[in-house]
C-alpha cells in the first residue's frame, strides 16, 4: 500500500509548492488551485474542489477546476446538502463510487440536482484532525468506479497536504512559516493540543497552529514540544506567543 | 491486571458474558473506539495478558493505535513504535500470527522495539491479524509481563476477538466495496485523534495524568449513553465545559 515513487515524489514537490504560495499574497487561491490540480494529475478523476469552512478568510478560499466541480460545490452549499455536507457532519469520507446506484436517501434534492451533471461517482473527504474542521476536498469523475488501493493512498496523502496546510490561511494572528514540514502523528502532538485549548483557551486549531508556530520559533520538533507539555516540562503558557 | 487466564466453568461463564456484552454492543449507532476499548479490556480479562492494544491501517502504509487496554502514553508508545518495528508490522505484513514466548530471544529481531518492551516489564508478546476476506486491517496487540506462550485455546479466543473487532470496525455495512472500508477506518482513525485531543485538555483542567484522563471521559459518556468519540468531539470543539465532565452533576446542561 506505499506510493510508487514517482507519485511519492509529486507529493513531496506538491508539498514544497503549497508551502511557498501560503502568503504569497493570493490569500490561499493560489495553494487551493495546486492541491485541486494535483489530484487531476495524480487520481483518475476529471475534477476537484475544495472548500474551507467557519475561518476568518474561508469565503475567498474556495476552489473548484472545472464547471462541473463547481456546480457540484454550488448545489450543495445552496441546499445544505450533499457528500460534502456529510462527510463534514460524520467526520469521515463519504464515497460514493456510483452515484446513479445510491439510493440518495441522505441527499434526496441533490441527488435529483446532480443527476443533470455527467457525474458518475463523488468522493468527499474531510479536511479535519481530531476536532479540528477545515473544510473538504470533493473529487468527482464522469464514469462510476471507486480508486485503487494505491490511489486511495494517494488521495488520503493529498488530502493530508491540504489538512496541514490551509489552516496557515484562516490564520490572521500568525503568519504562515510555521507550515515547513511535515510533522509525524504522534499521540502526544494531539495530547498537546488538547491542553492548549484548555491553557490557552482557544480553538483546537488555534491550539495546534500556535504549537506549530512555536516549535518553528524556537527550532524545535513539534512532537518536542509536545513531549515537553505532556510530560509537564513546559506548561502552555510558555507557548503563549 | 495481570494473572492466569480464568479457568473450567467461570471462563466459560466470562467467554460468553464478553460475547454477549460485545454483542450487545455492536447495534444501532454504536461509536467504534468504544467497542475497541471494551475488546482491548475484554483481552486483558479472558487471555490473561498485561496490557492489549488495536492498531488499524492508516491506508497510507502505516499502522495508528486505536484502542488500548490502558491509556497510559509510555504503553501507547510502545505500540505505536510498532509502526516501524515490531511483531504489530510483522503480522500486519505477512497477514500472519507472531507470537513471541520470551521477548529476551527478541532483541535481533527487534533492535528498537524489545528492549523498551522488556524496560516496561513485558516479556512476552503476541499480534494476531485483523482480516477481512483478502485484506488486513490492522493487527490486535497483546503483551504479558510472563514470558510463555498462549494456549491454542487462549490463540482461538485471540482471533474470534480479533474478528469481532474487524466486525465492529466495519459495523453492519454492506462491505462489498473498499470505500466503505476507507469510510470506516479513516473516520475511526479520526475519532482516536479527538479521543487524543480531549484526554489533553480533560488532563490540563483536571490536574490529570492521561489514564485517569481517558477514564474520566469515559464515565461520563457511559453515564449519559453516549459515545465517547462524540463526548469527545464535544469537548475538543469547545461544545462541552471540562468542568461538566470533571465534576459531572453541577450545573451540567447536557
Amino acid at each position: 500500500m506505499s506510493v510508487p515513487e514517482s507519485s511519492e515524489e509529486s507529493l513531496r514537490r506538491l508539498w514544497d509548492a503549497v508551502v511557498a504560495s501560503i502568503g504569497d499574497g493570493s490569500g490561499g487561491t493560489e495553494a487551493l488551485a495546486l492541491i485541486g490540480r494535483a489530484c487531476t494529475r495524480l487520481l483518475p478523476i476529471d475534477g476537484a474542489s475544495i472548500s474551507l469552512v467557519g475561518g476568518a478568510r474561508a469565503r475567498e478560499a474556495l476552489y473548484a477546476g472545472d464547471e462541473v466541480s463547481d456546480r457540484i460545490q454550488r448545489l450543495q452549499v445552496s441546499l445544505g446538502e450533499g457528500p460534502s455536507y456529510e462527510a463534514y457532519r460524520t467526520r469521515r469520507p463519504v464515497l460514493v463510487p456510483d452515484l446513479a446506484a445510491d439510493p440518495g436517501a441522505r441527499w434526496p434534492v441533490f441527488a435529483t440536482e446532480v443527476a443533470a451533471c455527467p457525474v458518475g461517482a463523488v468522493f468527499a473527504f474531510p479536511l479535519q484532525r481530531g476536532a479540528i474542521a477545515i473544510g473538504a476536498l470533493d473529487l468527482y469523475r464522469r464514469d462510476p468506479g471507486w480508486l485503487s488501493s494505491e490511489e486511495v493512498t494517494v488521495a488520503l496523502r493529498v488530502v493530508d497536504i491540504a489538512t496541514l496546510a490551509l489552516p496557515a490561511l484562516r490564520m490572521d494572528s500568525l503568519d504562515g512559516e510555521w507550515v515547513v514540514g511535515l510533522p509525524p502523528e504522534r499521540a502526544q502532538v494531539h495530547q498537546a493540543t488538547g491542553m492548549l485549548i484548555s491553557g490557552l483557551g482557544v480553538s483546537a486549531e488555534q491550539a495546534l497552529a500556535r504549537l506549530r508556530a512555536h516549535a518553528f520559533s524556537v527550532g524545535r520538533m513539534v512532537d518536542e514540544i509536545a513531549d515537553d507539555l505532556v510530560s509537564g516540562r513546559i506548561v502552555p503558557t510558555d507557548i503563549e506567543l | 491486571m495481570n494473572g492466569s487466564p480464568p479457568s473450567g466453568t467461570r471462563r466459560e461463564a466470562d467467554l460468553v458474558g464478553a460475547f454477549v456484552q460485545l454483542a450487545d454492543t455492536l447495534v444501532d449507532d454504536y461509536d467504534v473506539p468504544e467497542v475497541l476499548h471494551q475488546l482491548a479490556t475484554h483481552c486483558v480479562n479472558l487471555l490473561g495478558v498485561s496490557a492489549a492494544g488495536l492498531l488499524l491501517s492508516d491506508q497510507r502504509g502505516s499502522l495508528q493505535v486505536v484502542a488500548s487496554s490502558n491509556e497510559r502514553t509510555r504503553l501507547l508508545e510502545l505500540f505505536q513504535l510498532q509502526a516501524d518495528e515490531g511483531p504489530c508490522v510483522d503480522s500486519f505484513r505477512t497477514g500472519e500470527t507472531v507470537a513471541v514466548a520470551d521477548l529476551s530471544t527478541a532483541r535481533g529481531r527487534w533492535p528498537v522495539f524489545t528492549p523498551q518492551a522488556v524496560e516496561q516489564g513485558f516479556r512476552a508478546v503476541h499480534a494476531v491479524p485483523l482480516r477481512l476476506r483478502g485484506d488486513l486491517i490492522g493487527t490486535l496487540n497483546l503483551f504479558n509481563q510472563h514470558p510463555g506462550a498462549l494456549s491454542s485455546d487462549d490463540v482461538k479466543v485471540a482471533r474470534a476477538l480479533a474478528d469481532i473487532a474487524t466486525i465492529g470496525i466495519l459495523q453492519e455495512r454492506m462491505i462489498r466495496h473498499g470505500e466503505v472500508l476507507t469510510e470506516q477506518l479513516q473516520g475511526a482513525l479520526n475519532s482516536r485523534i479527538t479521543i487524543e485531543q480531549a484526554k489533553g485538555l480533560l488532563a490540563h483542567a483536571g490536574g490529570l495524568d492521561m489514564e485517569q484522563a481517558f477514564q474520566a471521559l469515559r464515565r461520563f459518556a457511559r453515564a449519559r449513553h453516549t459515545g465517547l468519540s462524540d463526548i469527545a468531539h464535544r469537548l475538543a470543539s469547545g461544545e462541552l465545559p471540562p468542568a461538566s465532565v470533571l465534576r459531572p452533576g453541577r450545573g451540567e446542561a447536557t
